[in-house]
């Protein structure tokens, strides 16, 4: 490596958050399963996370926000899985039916 | 004493406050003493007020503070205190006391009592700060606010669907007059840069008024017509004169208060204050006359067929105010404003003597009335101390204010309205005299027997009706000694220290023109002779004259059909132009409207295709956009690479 | 080559393969462990950037609680579902280039930006452990946001006993 710092380049660990996140929004968009839609979802939120240490870890001032910020956003991650999955269980009482596609009351 | 003159409306204020504090529900005994209590310190005041100015020969004393400013002019409230103002003052506070004592045995019982004492004390106040008004601007809001008493009073009894008519029709009649008035306020205004009264004096004077497009002499006439179309609206001078008939069917003391001694004399006080103007144009004090004389020999020739007793009282109302404006016309500035005094206290005394008879009998028509003589002996004989007064018979009041104004039409050089005038008194003598013989004399009307099974028991009110009666029949008879020979004249002298520059002082010596007075005394007498003979001893039957003068007596008896000549015209017209305006409402500006709602509902119906209620669709769209936003920022504009 | 870098791309590797075997799996059940792979090799390049706290607390919450979170939600649903077959239709094709070309365009920013030069001499922990070093700035500098947080935990765990509460009425 050019610097003397630290070995891995920082390009390759925002490629990665960045395919991550990509093939995440893709599983958001075509899943049939809402269980499915929420797993792709904690996908992404994985990929902003470790953009977030990435760069609590390497730039020219380097310190622990990221790492902080990074825990907040598992917890509020934690949250929002809990919150999703009662939703679904509510749906699945009403419609049962787990399909993305039943989610139409909204239909005109 | 004189700087203490704004306690004389604000005490009506106080009561109407502290009824609106007690609610529609409070105790009648204390709301009429309150209200009585306060106005007669009122009245008190006014006393010493008008004592204090008497002795003030020098002009308006007024009390101005800066209100709020406009471009370069400032405009101001206060109050002012001329001789005029000071009389007025005196006048209002004493028939309002009168006034509302009389109300509380004839309105006892009523469910909304004190809803009306609260009416009446709001309209004293706005009575009164109208006359002290110091400027234009705020005379006018004094002069709106009356006319919403008035409205609401007539329309007290709402739930009689006459009552709530006669209430609009006051309330929009008077409306056309007031749209002149503002008009003309406006005007004067934008001309003179000012709404005070003497600024306005100084530059008529000055013969500096100017417009753009109008200056001198023609924007002065404009405005003084403008103005007394304001007049006439408020004091039901011919044309504008039918509403004030119809707010007869407000409650009695509202009529003596309002449509005959006090709001209606408005416009009469208008064009005495404003007369300096009036009197800068010729041609509009002509019309000033003219409209008053002959307002005064129509509602007289109106009044003689009537068979309401309230309605021949109001056309005598509307036919005196006449008189006044006649007067004022001529520029007889003094007598108008006397008449005005003098009518005030034997009007109040015939309306409320009327009001008592209808609180014994309760009917209107004088068809069913009939020997009340016996069991009324005091409203009888105030009533007929007003009869002569308003008849002109010597010496009651009626007649020195009378005579002064018939004197001075002569004398000025109006043969033809001095003819009107001296007509239009034998009709007052004969109508008002038919009314008491109708009334009082002869016997009961079988058909009110059978109707009325109170007849029996019709007799006089208590003590608290008849002390008004008695104090109004005092001073009907007695008002017109202010201003007579026997005092040197001392009204006019009064009203002069201060009055407006053009009020002619007309040259009168006593022992001339007893020939007048005789003449019109004789006319007088002439009338009640003839009241007599058909009425109390039928020499001659009515019926038959009725049916030998079948044309003149029809259009009298409906009123010159002046209300049918305008429910065609005026009304016709409204008609047809609304109907016009709704046409093109309905074919052109719907249509218009409904096209466009088509368009945007036919646009409805195929984009709701794209709520398909599957969030997969909105997000692929929602990603969509966001991809273009970042290819945007990224590679266009925002320079991010 | 060094010895971290090397660890680099085999765990970039397995968090991708493991991402692409979510997309394809056809049975729910598969994709729950799938993911959990996912969440395991987070943690590892966590732990590789020296964000100790955070990779532990990754493997915690994460490849633990959620992972079988999501495992309970499946069995308390149906279990039996299976995807269907990928259909390219136009919703789909048009999501799949959406992400390509997303992809695309922030792979091209990064490898165009110049990035700062990371300054390796500074400790980011400033001294202590990582986790002491966490432990102070989340109490000291991050306290307010850190009891926000806690509060919206208290709301979310309410707000989903009652959302998945059966209700009277459904009964």
């Amino acid at each position: 490596m050019a610097n003397s710092g630290f070995p891995i380049p920082i390009g390759s660990v925002l490629a990665l958050a960045a395919i991550l996140f990509c093939i995440g929004l893709f599983g958001v968009l075509t899943k049939r399963n809402l269980i499915m839609v929420l797993v792709s979802m904690e996908l992404m939120l994985n990929a902003a996370n470790i953009n977030l240490v990435a760069f609590s870890r390497i730039q020219s001032k380097p310190n622990l926000s990221g790492q902080v910020f990074s825990l907040f956003t598992i917890t509020i991650a934690a949250a929002e899985i809990a919150v999703g999955l009662a939703l679904l269980l509510a749906f699945f009482r009403l419609r049962q039916s787990s399909e993305v596609k039943d989610l139409d009351s909204h239909r005109w | 004493m004189i700087a203490y003159a704004w306690l004389v409306p604000l005490l009506p204020l106080v009561a109407y406050i502290f009824l609106l504090a007690l609610g529609r529900r409070a105790p009648e005994g204390v709301v009429s003493s309150v209200s009585v209590a306060l106005t007669f310190v009122s009245f008190l005041l006014s006393a010493a007020v008008f004592v204090a100015v008497g002795s003030h020969p020098e002009a308006a004393t007024s009390y101005v503070f800066h209100w709020l400013t406009l471009g370069s002019r400032s405009l101001d409230v206060g109050f002012s205190v001329t001789h005029l103002n000071a009389l007025m003052l005196l006048v209002v506070t004493l028939v309002s006391t009168l006034v509302l004592l009389f109300s509380r045995e004839y309105m006892r019982g009523d469910e909304r009592f004190a809803v009306f004492y609260q009416y009446l004390n709001l309209f004293v106040f706005s009575m009164l700060a109208l006359v002290i008004s110091p400027n234009l601007l705020q005379l006018y809001i004094f002069w709106e606010m009356v006319g919403l008493c008035s409205y609401l009073l007539v329309g007290f009894w709402y739930f009689k669907p006459e009552a709530a008519a006669a209430a609009k029709k006051s309330f929009v009649v008077t409306r056309i007059g007031d749209a002149g008035l503002l008009a003309g306020i406006i005007l004067l205004f934008l001309a003179s840069g000012s709404f005070d009264d003497s600024t306005i004096f100084a530059k008529v004077a000055g013969h500096s008024l100017s417009l753009g497009w109008i200056s001198g002499q023609a924007l002065t006439t404009l405005a003084a017509i403008l103005v007394f179309v304001g007049a006439i609206g408020k004091s039901a001078q011919f044309p504008l004169h039918v509403w004030l008939p119809d707010a007869m069917e407000g409650p009695t003391p509202v009529s003596a208060l309002i449509h005959a001694a006090t709001m209606v004399a408005a416009g009469v006080y208008l064009v005495a204050r404003l007369f300096p103007l009036f009197a800068a144009s010729p041609a509009a004090l002509t019309t000033v006359a003219w409209i008053g004389g002959v307002t005064a020999l129509l509602a007289a020739l109106i009044a003689l067929t009537q068979r309401d007793i309230k309605r021949v009282i109001a056309y005598s109302t509307i036919s005196q105010l006449g008189y006044m404006m006649l007067a004022l016309g001529v520029g007889a500035y003094a007598y108008g404003v006397f008449h005005l005094m003098t009518h005030a206290f034997f009007k109040a005394l015939l309306f409320l003597a009327a009001g008592s008879v209808i609180h014994a009998v309760h009917t209107q028509d004088l068809f069913e009335m009939g020997g009340l003589g016996r069991r009324m002996p005091i409203t009888m004989w105030t009533f007929l101390a007003g009869a002569l007064a308003l008849a002109g018979v010597v010496p009651f009041a009626g007649f020195w204010s009378k005579d002064d104004i018939l004197n001075a039409t002569l004398q000025t050089g109006h043969p033809v309205l001095f003819v009107f005038a001296l007509v239009a008194a034998f009709c007052t003598a004969f109508y008002i005299f038919r009314v008491f013989f109708l009334t009082f004399t002869g016997e009961p009307r079988p058909a009110a027997q059978l109707q009325h099974t109170e007849w029996s028991e019709a007799g006089e009110g208590g003590p608290v009706m008849q002390v008004p009666l008695v104090v109004l029949a005092v001073l009907a008879t007695v008002a017109g000694f202010f201003n007579s020979p026997l005092n040197g004249y001392g009204l006019e002298r009064y009203l002069f220290a201060d009055a407006p520059t053009g009020a002619g002082v007309l040259g009168r010596t006593f022992p001339e023109n007893v020939g007048l007075m005789a003449v019109s005394v004789v006319v007088s007498l002439l009338g009640i002779g003839l009241a007599a003979a058909m009425y109390w001893r039928p020499v001659i039957r009515p019926a038959s004259l009725a049916n030998g003068l079948r044309l003149l007596y029809v259009v009298s008896y409906r009123k010159f059909f002046l209300d049918e000549i305008y429910g065609a015209a005026v009304v016709g017209t409204g008609r047809f132009l609304a109907a016009l305006v709704n046409a093109v409402d309905r074919y052109v500006i719907a249509v218009i409207v409904r096209a466009v709602g088509r368009i945007f509902y036919a646009a409805g119906l195929f984009l709701k295709y794209t709520q398909t209620g599957q969030i997969q669709t909105y997000g692929v769209v929602a990603g969509c956009g966001l991809l273009i936003v970042v290819v945007i920022a990224i590679f266009r504009a925002g320079g991010v690479l | 080559m060094s010895g971290p870098l090397i660890a680099f791309y085999v765990i970039a590797l397995c968090v991708l393969s493991c991402a692409v075997l979510l997309l394809s799996a056809r049975r729910v059940i598969h994709m729950a462990l799938s993911v959990g792979g996912v969440f395991i090799g987070c943690a590892a390049l966590y732990l590789l950037l020296d964000a100790e706290f955070v990779g532990v607390a990754q493997i915690l919450i994460y490849a633990g609680a959620i992972t079988i979170l999501i495992l309970f939600a499946i069995m308390l649903t149906n279990h039996e579902a299976q995807e269907p077959p990928f259909r390219w239709n136009v919703r789909n094709v048009l999501s799949a280039l959406g992400c390509l070309l997303l992809c695309a365009v922030i792979l091209l920013s990064i490898r165009r930006t110049a990035w700062p030069v990371p300054d390796a001499s500074v400790d980011i922990n400033g001294g202590n452990s990582n986790p002491v070093a966490i432990g102070m700035a989340l109490f000291k500098q991050y306290a307010i946001p850190f009891e926000l947080v806690s509060l919206l935990l208290i709301v979310a765990l309410v707000g989903a006993v009652l959302l998945a509460r059966s209700r009277k009425e459904d009964e």
